[in-house]
């Protein structure tokens, strides 16, 4: 009998996938029939044996490398794939924000988009003309109701289709922050729905790479590693035993021999050396360069975005240097270099660690991501005078400033 | 939101005719936007629709009605042919869309959960406007020629449920297929175009039974539409009443069917890996 209390039970659930035939063609599958050519039936299992049960009304958080398990994951228990074995249990109505947008036309206006997306999420036609008002209230989109979104900028994209999102009321709420990535706004609509639905009392499964957010709103935390539970409890003991895990790991494993990537692998950080060109260490107010080479079968130049994350040791993140922000983009091949310079580092003293982003024209064509991909240390601090040290105990940066009296 | 609480396991069979009833304003909304996509939207589609029906009619009255002098008996080869093509451009336009229906809608299926089968389901529904600018183009024909309405006419229901269960079952077939070996996809315009001559839409079906030995003609008769087209002409147009051989068209419609469906189901919860 099935717990009344609970909202997800996941029992022994496991995925294989089989590599290299997911799009196989006939003449091998009738080769393969007829015993001639076997099928190259190279498996793997993105998860193995995950048991756990989420109490309706619990905030859980899922963490882990990236390959862990944790998109699959939520595929199982948002339908979209069945598991290889195994067993879930739900009770209740679940939507996933991994599904903003869904189905969107260009060539349709925001109204009809919105009764469309509406009716993919499950809504029905009467639940939607009843929240119409506050979906289009809520987007900010009143003038360009009747716009095909073609023609909208990729901010209203995102507002309307996370105002059509966020009026679903289920009592499971799944949110995939991992694949969100980059844009801030929508980020912090996330979050800030999460908050609402964890208020009203209902079921939130949290996926995230920002361990101050899951650290914040989840009480219990999973941690995945290939495709096992590696620990699972309260957020923070098992958020602080993930990110010594990390630590040594950034600190140990050079980025090339790393399996925990995402990406299509067409280029790989293989090294990456972080230096202060004026100096033997670094240090708060001098420069710092970070170098990462990259290698693969890209021998032509690719037209990438590149974005590099650094976080701090509880697993904040401090800054990020991207191609992005100034709406440019760089040409890479196998054996290239790419360098980062930040002229005046403005860091307080203490440990950190980088992520390293690299995309095929737009964000969502992944090449290769590495998350703490290295470490480094931020010595003393040198920024205003010698002896900023007395001063940065609690601050997270400097800031160059005047002061004046008139 | 229609699913309250469920199971997932591994044998689960992802789609149940009772779930499908929950889900039947997507259907609608999905239709909705394929018609508002190819016909609201530009004055060309709306014109297109029309070109595309008038030009295979021309081409098909001046290669079988002219070089080749089909006889049609006392109805105009032009009548009888678009009220042929009739038939035809339903079955093949939703063959068409519905066979690569599940591969355009790739974003959704490795997003969000609904029954997959829904998406080439819906495309039953737009072939609809395609058959009625040719119904609208056959009528003009028949006043021009005055061809009169025939009595048998209460029976076309029947044929053109049948039309949307063959198109319906070969489109999902496809989709299915598709969805496993790429291939499929070089299959679908191969199968419209080889299906426009090997269906009697310019020629009457006798010359199939009478010029071919009768394992050929049996052959011929395995296509779904033969006995389908014939049986639009003698329900409209009064023309004799489709051969016997046709009942083979009904049993491969319906073993297509069966296939269609069991297949469909067999790859169902992979869908998402697959694609």
């Amino acid at each position: 009998m099935s717990d009344v209390a609970s909202a997800i039970q996941v029992e022994n659930i496991s995925k294989m996938y089989t590599l290299g035939s997911t799009h196989i063609t006939l003449r091998e599958s009738l080769a393969s029939l007829f015993g001639r050519k076997k099928v190259d039936d190279h498996t793997f299992w993105a998860l193995n044996g995950v048991n756990f049960t989420v109490m309706a009304g619990e905030s859980i958080g899922i963490i882990g490398k990236n390959g862990a398990g944790k998109s699959t994951l939520l595929k199982i228990l948002s339908r979209i794939t069945l598991p290889t074995e195994g067993r879930v249990t739900i009770n209740g109505a679940v939507a996933s924000l991994l599904e903003v947008g869904t189905g969107f036309h260009p060539e349709l206006t925001g109204r009809e988009n919105i009764y469309l997306n509406g009716s993919i999420l499950g809504m029905t036609r009467a639940e939607i003309q009843e929240k119409f008002d506050e979906i289009v209230a809520f987007s900010g989109i009143e003038r360009f109701l009747d716009t095909p979104v073609k023609r909208y900028s990729s901010g209203m994209y995102v507002r309307l289709a996370f105002a059509v999102a966020a009026h679903l009321e289920p009592e499971v709420l799944i949110v995939d922050e991992v694949l969100s990535v980059g844009d801030a706004e929508f980020q912090k609509k996330c979050l800030g729905k999460m908050g609402d639905v964890t208020s009203s009392g209902r079921t939130v499964l949290f996926v995230s790479h920002n361990m101050e957010a899951v650290r914040k709103m989840c009480s219990r935390t999973v941690w995945l590693e290939n495709g096992k539970i590696k620990m699972i409890g309260p957020s923070s003991e098992v958020i602080d035993a993930y990110l010594s895990d990390v630590k040594d790991n950034a600190e140990n494993v050079r980025p090339g021999a790393r399996k925990d990537r995402e990406g299509n692998g067409r280029l790989r950080a293989q090294e990456i050396r972080i230096s202060n060109p004026e100096g033997t260490h670094l240090q708060s107010g001098s420069p710092l360069k970070i170098d990462i080479d990259y290698e693969g079968d890209a021998k032509e130049k690719m037209t990438c975005i590149a974005t590099l994350g650094i976080h701090d040791e509880h697993g904040r993140r401090v800054g990020t240097l991207s191609t992005k922000l100034t709406r440019a983009l760089i040409d890479i091949s196998s054996g290239d270099t790419l360098t980062w310079e930040i002229p005046r580092l403005s860091l307080t003293p203490g440990k950190y660690f980088i992520n390293v982003f690299l995309a095929h024209r737009t964000e969502a064509d992944v090449v290769d991501w590495l998350q703490q991909a290295a470490a480094f240390e931020v010595m003393s601090a040198r920024f205003h005078t010698e002896s900023d040290e007395v001063y940065y105990h609690k601050d997270l940066v400097f800031f160059d400033h005047n002061f004046r009296v008139s | 939101m229609p699913s309250k609480s469920y199971v997932i396991t591994k044998d689960q069979s992802l789609f149940s005719f009772k779930e499908l009833t929950a889900y039947k304003e997507l259907f609608w909304m999905l239709a909705w936007r394929d018609f508002k996509i190819r016909y609201a939207q530009t004055f060309v589609g709306l014109l297109w629709a029309f070109i595309q029906p008038s030009m295979t009619i021309l081409i098909l009255y001046v290669v079988f009605g002219r070089f080749a002098n089909v006889q049609t008996g006392i109805i105009p080869h032009i009548v009888y042919s678009t009220c042929g093509v009739m038939a035809w451009t339903y079955f093949s336009y939703v063959m068409t869309n519905a066979g690569n229906s599940i591969i355009s809608a790739q974003a959704m299926v490795k997003k969000i959960y609904f029954p997959r089968i829904i998406i080439p389901l819906s495309k039953a529904v737009v072939g609809f406007i395609d058959m009625g600018i040719t119904a609208l183009i056959l009528a003009v024909l028949m006043i021009v020629f005055e061809v009169p309405l025939s009595g048998n006419v209460v029976y076309l229901p029947l044929f053109v449920l049948a039309s949307i269960v063959a198109a319906l079952s070969v489109g999902i077939l496809l989709s299915a297929l598709t969805i496993r070996y790429r291939d499929f996809q070089y299959v679908i315009p191969f199968a419209v175009q080889l299906g426009l001559y090997i269906t009697p839409t310019a020629y009457p079906a006798e010359f199939a039974i009478n010029r071919l030995p009768e394992w050929a003609a049996i052959l011929y008769f395995l296509n779904p539409m033969a006995g389908i087209v014939e049986g639009y002409r003698w329900a409209i147009l009064g023309t004799e009443l489709p051969h016997l051989m046709s009942l083979w068209s009904v049993a491969s419609m319906l073993i297509i069917l069966v296939v269609a469906l069991f297949y469909f189901k067999r790859i169902d919860g992979k869908i998402a890996d697959y694609v």
